[in-house]
C-alpha cells in the first residue's frame, strides 16, 4: 500500500479551503436571514428579464468552432502531461530520453504550424 | 538497445512519417493549389517504402534475430510481403483519387497526407511483435480511416459513414484493448515471444477470455461475420476512392495481424482459436454470398463481396499451417488487384454531369456503350467468383488445398459449395452489362490514371496472371515460414 | 484504517456521481457530475499508487475532456426532454437486458467462487525502480524502451489534430474584418478619385 502520510499537507490544505469557502458562502446568507426582513412570494422569486416574461431557453447553441479549439487544447494538454514523467526521469533516461522528447515536440510543432497556417486558430 | 539496427528495421515507417510531416507543412503553405503535386510526392514516398520493404524482405534470414527496439517491431519476410501489398494498394488508391474529388472541388492536399500516416500505422501493425505496437499502429491507421471516410464533409452519406465507422471502430478497439489487457495480465508480458512461452503449456479461462476478445476485436477490423454489419453501410457512404482503400490496404493489414497473432503468441493454443476462425470463415462466406443477392447498389454488392473473400482467406488461417499461411498471402495478393480494379471501374462509371452510376440499372447494356470497361469488369467479376481460367481461381485453389492438407475436408467442401452461391451475383453483373437493354444515360470519358489502374488489374487477374504463380508462391512460402520459426 | 476509510469515501462518491450523470435532467449537470466522478477516480488511483494516472485524470480528463463534453453538449441542438420521452416505451427492453447481464454476472461470480473457473494467476515482473516514485519509473521506460511507440503516439495526436481541422474548419469566404493597412496607407488621391465631366443627359460611366 501507498504511504498516504505524504499527502497530509494537501489534505489539510483542502480542508481549510473547503471550510473557508463554505464560511464565505453561508455566513452572509445566515447573517442576512437573521437581520433582514424575509417574506418571499411568487412574483418576487420569478426571474427578472427587463420586465418581459422569459420566453426561451437561456441555453443557446454553441458554434462548432469551440469544438475545434477544444480538440486542439486536448492534444496540447496531453503533450504537456507527457512532459511531467519526462522531466522527473531525465537523469535515468539521459540523452536518448531527451532526443525522444524533442522529436515528439517537433511532431506536434508541425501540427501547430499547420493549424496556425490554415487559420484554425483564428476566430474570424 | 542497438539504435542503428532498430532504425534500419523501421526505415519504411520512419521515412513515410517524415514524408508525411513535410507534406503536411507543404499542404499548409500551398493550400489546395498543389494538391495534385502533394499526391504525386506521397505516392513516390510510398513507392520508396515499398522498395525498401522488398529489400528488407530479401535480406531477411530464416532465423530469429533480435527484434527492433527491444522486441517491439520485427521486419521479417511475413511483414515485408504484407507491406509491399499495403503500399502498392495505397499507391493505386492515390492514383484514382484526385479526379473523383476534382469534379466536386473537394480535393485537398490533406488527403494524401492522411493516407501516408494510415500507411505508417498499417506498417506498424503488420510488423508488430508486441501488443502495444499493434494497438498504436491500429489506432493510427483507424484514426486516419475515420477522417478519410467523412472526407467529403458536405455529403450527408459520407459524414454518416465516417460517424458509423468511428463509433463501431472505437467499440472494436475497446474490445481488443480489453482482450489485450487480459492477455497481458495472465501472460505477464505484452511481447509476443513471452506470451507464446507463457501460453505454451496450457492456460486458464481468464487468458482464454483474453484471446477471444482479441480475436473479436480483430474480426471487426477484417469485417468477418458476425462483426461485419458496418461494412456495407460504410463502403456505400464513403467516397468511392476511400472505399477502394478500405477494401484493400487496411483489410490486408488486419488479416495479416490476425494471422501473426494466431500463429505466433497463441501458437501453443491452436484449439482455442481454431473453432472461432472456422466459424467466422464459413459464416463470412455464406453471409457475404447471400447478403449481396438482394442489393441494387454496386458498392454494397462489392462490400458483401469483400466479406465473402475474407471468409476464404480465413480458411487458410484455420488450417494453422505454413501452407495455410502461404495460401492466405497468395489469396491476399490476388484479392488486392481484383478489388481495386473493380472499384476503379466503378469510379469510371459516371455520366457527363459527373454523377456516379451506382446501381445495376445504371450499368445495363454497358458493353455497347463502354466495351473496354465492360470487358474488364467481366474479367474481374469472373475472377472474384473464382471461375477457372482466371487468376482468382488460383487463390481459392491454394486456400482449399491447404485446408485439405490440414485434414479439414468438410470445411473445404462447405466453402466450395458456398462459393457457388456467391457466383450468382458476380454473374448478375455480367448479365446486366452484356444482355440487358441499354439505358440512355451517357458516360463521361475517363482519365488516364483510372485506365492504367483498371488495365493493370485486369491483366493481373486474366490468365496471364498465372505467369506470376511461381514467384508469388515462392515469396509467400518464404514469408509464411518466417512465422513458424521455433522459439 | 485511514486507507480503508479513504477507499470507501472515494468509491461511494464515484458510484454516486456516476449515477447522477445518468439521472440528472440537465445535460450540463451531467457533465459537472462527471467531473466530480473523475476527481474521485483520481483519488482511488492515488490510493493504489498509480500517481501518474491520477495526474492524467485531473489534467486531461477534468481539464480537457470534460470541457470538450461541455462544448459538445452546448453545441448539439437536441431537446433532451424529448429524448427522455421514449424512456417508458423502451423500459421493458432495458430491464430485460439488465436482468440478462445481472444473471451472467451472478453465474460468472458464482462459478468462480465455487472453483469451477480456473482463471489462472495474473503474473507480472514489472518492478519499480527502488527509491523512485511511480512517475519516475514510468518515465524511465516510456522514453527509452518504448520510444518508438511514444513517437508513434505523437503521430496519432497529429493525425487527430489534422482530422479535426479537415472536418470542421472552413475557409472564411468573406474577407470582412481583414483590413490591409499597408494598402490603405499607400493609396493617394490621384488613384483613389477620378474627375469626370459628364455631358448633359448622358450620365456617367465608371
Amino acid at each position: 500500500m501507498v504511504d498516504l502520510s505524504q499527502y497530509l499537507p494537501i489534505l489539510l490544505f483542502l480542508f481549510i479551503a473547503l471550510g473557508l469557502s463554505a464560511l464565505f458562502v453561508f455566513l452572509p446568507m445566515g447573517v442576512s436571514r437573521l437581520t433582514g426582513a424575509h417574506n418571499p412570494d411568487a412574483e418576487k422569486l420569478s426571474e427578472y428579464e427587463c420586465g418581459f416574461p422569459a420566453f426561451e431557453d437561456p441555453r443557446s447553441q454553441f458554434d462548432v468552432r469551440f469544438y475545434l479549439i477544444a480538440i486542439l487544447f486536448i492534444v496540447f494538454d496531453l503533450e504537456a502531461a507527457f512532459l511531467f514523467p519526462w522531466a522527473v526521469s531525465l537523469d535515468l533516461t539521459g540523452w536518448p530520453g531527451w532526443i525522444t522528447m524533442m522529436i515528439f515536440l517537433g511532431e506536434l510543432a508541425v501540427g501547430l504550424a499547420y493549424a496556425w497556417k490554415v487559420g484554425a486558430l483564428e476566430w474570424d | 538497445m542497438d539504435y542503428t539496427a532498430s532504425l534500419y528495421a523501421t526505415g519504411a515507417e520512419i521515412g513515410l512519417s517524415i514524408a508525411g510531416l513535410i507534406l503536411l507543412l507543404v499542404s499548409a503553405w500551398t493550400g489546395t493549389r498543389y494538391a495534385r503535386l502533394v499526391t504525386i510526392l506521397a505516392a513516390a514516398a510510398l513507392f520508396g517504402a515499398m522498395i525498401f520493404s522488398g529489400h528488407l524482405m530479401a535480406e531477411s534470414t530464416a532465423e530469429l534475430t533480435g527484434d527492433a527496439f527491444g522486441g517491439l517491431f520485427r521486419a521479417d519476410a511475413f511483414a515485408g510481403f504484407a507491406k509491399i501489398l499495403i503500399y502498392a494498394a495505397t499507391i493505386a488508391c492515390l492514383v484514382v483519387t484526385p479526379k473523383f474529388f476534382d469534379a466536386r472541388r473537394q480535393y485537398r492536399s490533406e488527403y494524401p497526407v492522411l493516407m501516408l500516416f494510415g500507411a505508417v500505422g498499417m506498417g506498424m501493425m503488420v510488423s508488430a511483435v508486441d501488443l502495444l505496437t499493434l494497438y498504436i499502429g491500429l489506432e493510427l491507421s483507424s484514426l486516419a480511416s475515420y477522417v478519410l471516410a467523412s472526407f467529403a464533409r458536405d455529403d450527408m452519406r459520407s459524414s454518416e459513414a465516417g460517424l458509423k465507422y468511428f463509433i463501431l471502430g472505437a467499440l472494436a478497439s475497446g474490445i481488443l484493448l480489453y482482450g489485450m489487457s487480459l492477455v497481458y495480465g495472465f501472460a505477464g508480458s505484452t511481447n509476443y515471444l513471452a506470451i507464446r512461452i507463457a501460453f505454451a503449456d496450457g492456460f486458464g479461462t481468464g487468458a482464454m477470455f483474453g484471446v477471444v476478445f482479441v480475436l473479436a476485436g480483430l474480426a471487426f477490423k477484417v469485417s468477418a461475420v458476425p462483426f461485419h454489419m458496418w461494412t456495407p453501410d460504410v463502403y456505400e457512404g464513403a467516397p468511392t476512392p476511400v472505399t477502394a482503400f478500405f477494401a484493400s490496404a487496411p483489410k490486408v493489414a488486419a488479416v495479416v495481424v490476425l494471422a501473426r497473432m494466431a500463429l505466433d503468441p497463441f501458437a501453443g493454443q491452436i484449439a482455442s482459436w481454431q473453432q472461432i476462425v472456422i466459424f467466422a470463415a464459413l459464416a463470412s462466406i455464406v453471409v457475404g454470398a447471400l447478403g449481396a443477392i438482394g442489393q441494387n447498389s454496386l458498392k454494397r454488392v462489392l462490400a458483401y463481396s469483400s466479406i465473402n473473400n475474407v471468409g476464404f482467406i480465413l480458411i487458410g488461417l484455420a488450417a494453422a499451417s505454413a501452407a495455410g499461411a502461404s495460401a492466405m498471402l497468395v489469396y491476399l495478393a490476388i484479392y488486392v488487384p481484383m478489388t481495386i480494379g473493380s472499384f476503379a471501374a466503378l469510379l469510371m462509371l459516371r455520366d457527363e454531369d459527373g454523377n456516379a452510376l451506382e446501381t445495376f440499372d445504371d450499368i445495363a447494356g454497358l458493353v455497347t456503350r463502354r466495351p473496354a470497361i465492360a470487358w474488364s469488369l467481366l474479367l474481374l467479376m469472373f475472377s472474384l467468383a473464382g471461375i477457372p481460367p482466371l487468376f482468382g481461381f488460383w487463390g481459392k485453389f491454394v486456400v482449399f488445398q491447404a485446408a485439405v492438407e490440414a485434414d479439414m475436408i468438410a470445411l473445404a467442401a462447405i466453402g466450395i459449395a458456398a462459393s457457388v452461391i456467391g457466383a450468382f451475383y458476380y454473374l448478375k453483373f455480367v448479365k446486366v452489362m452484356f444482355f440487358d437493354d441499354r439505358t440512355e444515360r451517357g458516360i463521361a470519358t475517363s482519365p488516364a490514371g483510372h485506365w492504367a489502374v483498371l488495365i493493370l488489374a485486369a491483366v493481373i487477374v486474366s490468365p496471364l496472371g498465372y505467369l506470376l504463380t511461381q514467384p508469388l508462391g515462392a515469396w509467400a512460402d518464404r514469408a509464411a515460414t518466417s512465422l513458424f520459426i521455433p522459439v | 484504517m485511514i486507507q480503508t476509510l479513504a477507499f470507501y469515501l472515494f468509491a461511494v462518491l464515484v458510484t454516486a456521481s456516476a449515477t447522477m450523470v445518468i439521472l440528472s435532467r440537465n445535460p450540463v449537470h451531467s457533465v459537472l457530475w462527471l467531473i466530480l466522478s473523475f476527481f474521485n477516480a483520481a483519488g482511488l488511483m492515488v490510493l493504489v499508487g498509480a500517481e501518474f494516472i491520477a495526474l492524467l485524470l485531473v489534467i486531461v480528463y477534468v481539464g480537457a475532456v470534460a470541457v470538450l463534453f461541455l462544448f459538445v453538449v452546448m453545441m448539439l441542438d437536441i431537446d433532451f426532454s424529448e429524448l427522455r420521452a421514449g424512456f417508458m416505451k423502451n423500459f421493458p427492453i432495458g430491464v430485460a437486458i439488465a436482468v440478462v447481464l445481472l444473471t451472467e454476472l451472478v453465474l460468472g461470480i458464482g462459478a468462480y467462487r465455487a472453483g469451477a473457473l480456473q482463471l489462472g494467476a495474473p503474473t507480472g515482473d514489472a518492478v519499480p525502480i527502488p527509491g523512485r516514485g511511480n512517475i519516475d519509473s514510468l518515465g524511465a521506460v516510456l522514453y527509452t524502451d518504448y520510444l518508438f511507440l511514444f513517437e508513434a503516439a505523437g503521430i496519432i495526436l497529429l493525425v487527430a489534430m489534422v482530422g479535426a481541422i479537415v472536418l470542421t474548419h472552413r475557409e472564411q469566404k468573406a474577407t470582412r474584418g481583414h483590413q490591409n493597412i499597408g494598402k490603405q496607407v499607400r493609396r493617394n488621391p490621384d488613384e483613389a478619385t477620378v474627375m469626370k465631366q459628364p455631358e448633359v443627359g448622358a450620365g456617367v460611366e465608371l
